[in-house]
């Protein structure tokens, strides 16, 4: 159960605060000479606690209860006044695990031995509260032959508009201020993934969680730790974050390291550094396998190969707004170091052990963005050049290699621009990017050898303050290093399309107002190399147009990944 | 305020610095000229000329980690790794053994594997129109056909038209599974019961006259059901085309008896490999079609055909004519086509040599009378057969074998480009059944690249591998570390130059003028001496003089009786001796010569010696 908190303020002895400790320190003790002297194990029985699906101990034996210390106030909590947040009948102890202490709260109230003692609460300067934010997005769509529509992309990062498939995400979020240099965070973000119960008829879900961490703020210096969606600036029509996009368990500390004052030209410089690591459940990062129970009979899990990769972010940002109006600068640098250690795995076709050697990568980017501030109105250039494993998306892993089986030799280049234009009842999105994607393997021809990109426009128009119709034109091309089956030309993918989506939005006019409920249609032409892309099975192999009629709905607020 | 704007002003050059660095990465990726459709040409001037060096891909080296699907290293009835890239990464090594052309395993998608075992060999075809992505992709085969081409080394292409992998059952009980039965019912002599064990598999059912059979409880019920497999995991699915229907085959279940014409046609190989229907118009044009085209898209110089003795004759002149008269309008001509009947006898190898049949065969014949017999039973007097054995042998080769060049092929006659060899894929490597004697290796060696015909060499011969039987005889190579230092190598390589340099040694004919049937302690045991010259070699001579003794020394005499040649009068000398000693002829032409034990010369007139 998760309450808000006051924390209590109260005058204390050098004897009150040596009790406690002493009292933990005891405890603390105990555990740790139970944990060291376990009691004979039976024959039949391991030794330890048998290990969960992991391998690590339950956690039961391994995590003693802590003993619980609650500290009584001695005097009447006061009523809260008028606008506070009313003190929540709880125990005080931060452990939710804790059971209740009934009369906790009641003045005089004692528990054990400990004496009765005098606390007085200070007034709190506290502020904390609840916020639930949500990104979503949910169609249901034809594709006009009876059966549902499908994405039709062949480039990493193509147009959103069909491709972008359902996808949700909710988020509970703890703010917090102590005081006016000291604020806190925590961030919980579940995300679900499709087919959902009214589609599938299953009642399963897959849900992930993504964002799970903590942080602070002390003054102007902002640290975090936990698992997090930490990310710059995406580009919506394609549904990408061109420059920084880490998925990691790890933690960063950032701050402004610069910012005027004064009227005129406003600057302000901004620092962030990130590490993370990752260990993907696949046998290239991690991988367990069964062996012979030391004790007794049948398997124990042992850990045969954890390697997370390990990555570093750092990024330096500057503002410049000119006549400190509203308009202004937005100038990225971006780098990123990644290492992975060397392993052994159990290839599971063959069941033979093979060795992966270590592997690093690094990547450097930048952007540069310019923007009104008036009605979400930008332009944005990014560039970023990664070798070696930086060269790959952390959340895959890569499948082919050099001959030394690293990633050595592999590089991506790419250069992206999108831009947003609002005025009165019109408004342009619009994006592009090419990519050059170098896997290392020592073969010239190879499915990961690909030059790739996209151009999107998405002209809307305003019908009031609540409707709205868009229309949008895209090409996508990847050209392979291969040649295309049948034919002695390179293997060039194209596929072309054009959309309609009229739509109702009731938070108002604007290209990134949300929510949008839809109708959608959109055509996509695809050539014969996007055919070839494809098994002679499967109908795309054969289909040169391809329909998306459908309905549904976008939603963004309050969220803390979608600002 | 001046000092930030000059901050700002920094950090926005640095980060077109950064934009900067990433642009000399930029450039369009392509597929190499090398990758795409070549220009065919005829490579080939005569194919006496060349030495064929037989790889399994799979097993000579692996040049991209990113084919090595399944590999399990160390067990040779898996994959092991080998690739195109890896040839292409190694022809320099090739070219320094002095062999002039690639026979390379397979190119085709086959069937993954069947019963534990795995397609690394590439005979169990499955898709004709695709290549097998253990080895690489077409861009790949083309490149290594570019590369080889280059280094004037030419590529023959293993093919084969019996028979598919294994990609239908019989379902012989109508159950539509693929059942394995085994059980008793018959009488047990003696015992007075019934329990003798039967085995029924559906997958490769015994050879049944009438075809495969289905039964029931109450007997036969006729034919069995063709069932195409679907298993996609192992692409174990059905071919494309007119081989993907059930009357592509013939259904008649597995051979039991090689000697039994029917069986032999139209009987499956052993093993589940389903025999094609070779004797329909389309089959044929299919089969013709789809190999061709190999040719086509990756100017190869010939093929290497599978198990010709299992596919009718009819169909090897429709296949050859056809073949022929489809490259030759594009440039390419003297396309070699031989084929492999693993057969001993000679007059049934001859048989696929007939006018408008094949250029040559695989000369298993001698791989048993001469290689077998001879050099690898050098160890045993009492196993080892006289020299004479040879001599008969090659005697019989205007007998059994096609005199006079294929019409539009490759312009010698069969019985002068027999592809000679020593061991290949299918038979345990020399060494082993020599008990590893490499003195015998080099001697059998110096027959090899000496007599008449086309030398075809097995990987790893050089680097003295050993191996046993399928799959102990497909070792992979790559753990020699390509060693150009050993004995066998320098001696094959010295080998391979001597025959380039002497035009007698390529396109000589051939007179046997030493062979005797001692082995024993007798003066001139082992001994085999031919001649090359005349015919295509013009007034170019050789002499070989070959000891096939493994315990003394021995002479081209045998008492009165010595050894004549047809070049009395001359000086010869010993090109493989490396103090090159001469010999004068006398004028009788009779020359005595002590060869010591397992050694052999290789004499050409002091004139004729090139530098």
């Amino acid at each position: 159960m998760l309450l808000p908190e006051t924390p209590v303020h109260r005058k204390s002895s050098l004897l009150d605060r040596v009790v406690p400790l002493l009292i933990v320190a005891t405890a603390f003790v105990t555990e740790t000479a139970f944990a060291q002297a376990p009691p004979p194990a039976s024959p039949a029985q391991p030794a330890q606690p048998a290990p969960g699906p992991t391998g690590a101990p339950a956690p039961a034996a391994a995590q003693p209860a802590a003993p619980t210390v609650v500290i009584v106030p001695a005097t009447p909590v006061p009523a809260p006044a008028p606008g506070e947040i009313p003190r929540p009948d709880a125990p005080l102890s931060s452990d939710t695990s804790a059971p209740s202490v009934p009369g906790a709260t009641t003045p005089g109230v004692a528990r054990g031995n400990e004496p009765s003692r005098v606390v007085t609460e200070a007034p709190s300067a506290h502020e904390g509260h609840f916020e639930f934010g949500s990104y979503g997005r949910v169609y249901a769509a034809s594709d006009l032959r009876g059966g549902t529509g499908r994405g039709t992309n062949v480039v990493a990062f193509g147009p959103r508009i069909v491709d972008e498939g359902n996808y949700a995400e909710l988020e509970l979020r703890r703010e917090d201020k102590w005081s006016e240099r000291v604020k806190g965070r925590v961030v919980a973000t579940l995300a679900l993934f499709p087919p959902f119960f009214h589609f599938s008829g299953k009642a399963t879900q897959a849900i992930a969680v993504r964002n799970l961490y903590a942080q602070g703020t002390y003054d102007k210096v902002t640290m975090w730790a936990g698992s997090r969606m930490y990310r710059g600036d995406d580009i919506y029509l394609l549904n990408w974050w061109p420059l920084d996009n880490q998925n990691t368990v790890g933690g960063g500390i950032g701050a402004p390291i610069y910012k005027s004052e004064g009227p005129g030209t406003s600057y302000e410089t901004v620092l962030q550094v990130h590490a993370g690591q990752q260990r993907l459940d696949n046998p290239y990062q991690f991988q367990q396998i069964p062996v012979v129970a030391p004790y007794g009979f049948g398997t124990v899990d042992v850990t045969k190969l954890d390697r997370p990769r390990t990555i570093e972010t750092v990024k330096l940002t500057q503002f410049v707004r000119p006549g400190g109006g509203s308009a202004g600068f937005k100038a990225v640098l971006y780098g990123e170091l990644h290492q992975l250690a060397a392993g052994t795995f159990v290839d599971p076709l063959t069941k033979v052990d093979r060795g992966l050697p270590e592997d690093s990568g690094w990547m450097l980017g930048s952007q540069l963005t310019y923007f009104t501030g008036k009605r979400d109105t930008y332009a944005s250039l990014v560039m970023r050049h990664a070798r070696g494993i930086a060269a790959y998306d952390p959340l895959a892993v890569p499948i082919t290699f050099a001959l030394d089986r690293t990633t050595s030799g592999a590089s991506e280049t790419q250069i992206a621009l999108s831009g947003n234009y609002e005025q009165e009842e019109f408004s342009i999105l619009y994006a592009a990017y090419v990519r050059f994607f170098r896997d290392g393997s020592p073969a010239d021809t190879s499915t990961q050898k690909y030059d790739e990109g996209t151009a999107v426009i998405r002209p809307s128009v305003f019908l009031g303050d609540y409707f709205g119709i868009s229309v949008e034109g895209s090409y996508q091309q990847r050209r392979l290093a291969m040649l295309q089956p049948g034919t002695n030309d390179q293997l060039n993918a194209g596929v072309t399309k054009f959309g309609v989506m009229p739509y109702f939005s009731p938070s108002g006019r604007g290209s990134y107002k949300r929510p949008q409920i839809r109708l959608l249609y959109v055509a996509s032409f695809r050539d014969s190399g996007t055919r070839a892309l494809y098994p002679v099975e499967d109908v795309f192999s054969q289909r040169k147009a391809e329909h998306f009629l459908g309905i549904g709905a976008e939603w963004w607020f309050n969220s803390s990944s979608y600002p | 305020m001046k000092a930030m704007q000059s901050k700002s002003s920094r950090v926005v050059m640095a980060m077109l610095v950064a934009g900067a660095c990433a642009l000399p990465e930029i450039g369009c990726v392509t597929v190499p000229n090398e990758g795409k459709q070549p220009a065919i040409a005829t490579h080939v001037d005569d194919w006496r000329d060349e030495v064929i060096y037989q790889v399994l891909v799979d097993r000579f080296a692996n040049g991209d980690p990113n084919n090595d699907y399944k590999v399990r290293p160390g067990y040779l009835a898996r994959f092991q790794g080998g690739d195109w890239q890896g040839l292409i990464d190694h022809l320099d090594y090739i070219k320094e053994l002095g062999v002039t052309t690639l026979w390379i395993s397979p190119v085709v998608k086959n069937v993954e594997t069947d019963a534990d075992v795995d397609s690394y060999h590439g005979y169990w075809a499955q898709d004709l129109t695709q290549t097998n992505p253990h080895f690489g992709d077409l861009a790949q085969l083309r490149k290594l056909t570019a590369a080889a081409h280059d280094m004037q080394l030419k590529v023959v292409l293993d093919i084969v038209t019996n028979h598919m992998g294994q990609v239908f059952y019989y379902d012989m009980n109508l159950n539509g599974n693929p059942d394995i039965y085994i059980g008793g019912s018959g009488p047990l002599q003696g015992a007075g019961s019934k329990s003798d064990i039967v085995r029924i598999t559906e997958y490769d059912p015994d050879w049944d006259p009438r075809g495969v059979q289905a039964f029931t409880s109450l007997g036969n019920a006729g034919r069995a059901p063709v069932i195409f497999i679907q298993d996609p995991s192992i692409n174990r699915v059905p071919p494309k085309g007119i081989l993907g229907t059930a009357r592509a085959y013939h259904g008649f279940g597995r051979i039991l008896n090689y000697d039994d014409e029917k069986q032999r046609l139209i009987g499956d190989f052993p093993g589940g490999l389903k025999d094609v229907a070779t004797e329909l118009p389309e089959v044929r044009a299919e089969l013709i079609d789809l190999y061709t085209r190999w040719a086509e898209v990756a100017d190869l110089d010939g093929f290497r055909i599978d198990t010709v003795k299992h596919v009718e004759y009819e169909f090897w002149t429709e296949f050859a004519t056809a073949v022929r008269a489809r490259l030759a309008p594009q440039g390419k001509s003297k396309f070699l086509m031989f084929g492999e009947a693993f057969d001993g006898n000679d007059k049934l190898l001859g048989s696929y040599t007939q006018p408008g049949m094949l250029d040559s065969v695989f000369y298993f014949s001698q791989h048993f009378q001469v290689f077998r017999d001879i050099f690898q039973n050098a160890h045993d007097e009492n196993a080892q057969k006289g020299t004479d054995q040879i001599q008969k042998l090659w005697a019989d080769r205007v007998v059994n074998y096609n005199t006079q060049p294929q019409p539009g092929g490759t312009g010698i006659a069969p019985a002068k480009s027999l592809v000679n060899f020593m061991d290949n894929h299918d038979v345990s490597r020399f060494l082993f059944e020599a008990l590893g004697d490499k003195e015998a290796l080099r001697n059998a060696l110096t027959l090899l690249m000496t007599e008449e015909g086309i030398p075809c060499v097995y990987y790893g011969t050089e680097q003295e591998l050993a191996g046993g039987n399928d799959p102990s005889n497909r070792e992979v190579l790559w753990t020699t570390g390509f060693d150009t230092t050993n004995e066998t190598f320098r001696h094959l390589s010295k080998l391979a130059r001597l025959r380039a340099k002497y035009i007698s040694l390529r396109r000589g004919d051939t007179n046997v003028v030493y062979a005797t049937p001692h082995v024993k302690a007798e003066d001139d045991a082992g001994i085999v001496a031919y001649e090359r010259a005349g015919g295509d070699a013009g007034d170019q001579y050789a002499l070989v003089v070959i000891n096939t003794n493994a315990r003394h020394q021995s002479t081209t005499a045998d008492g009165a009786k010595a050894m004549k040649i047809t070049k009395p009068g001359v000086t010869l000398v010993d090109v493989l001796d490396p103090e090159s000693k001469t010999y004068a002829v006398p004028a009788n032409g009779e020359l005595r010569i002590i060869v010591p034990a397992q050694r052999a010369m290789i004499l050409v007139p002091q004139e004729q010696l090139k530098p």
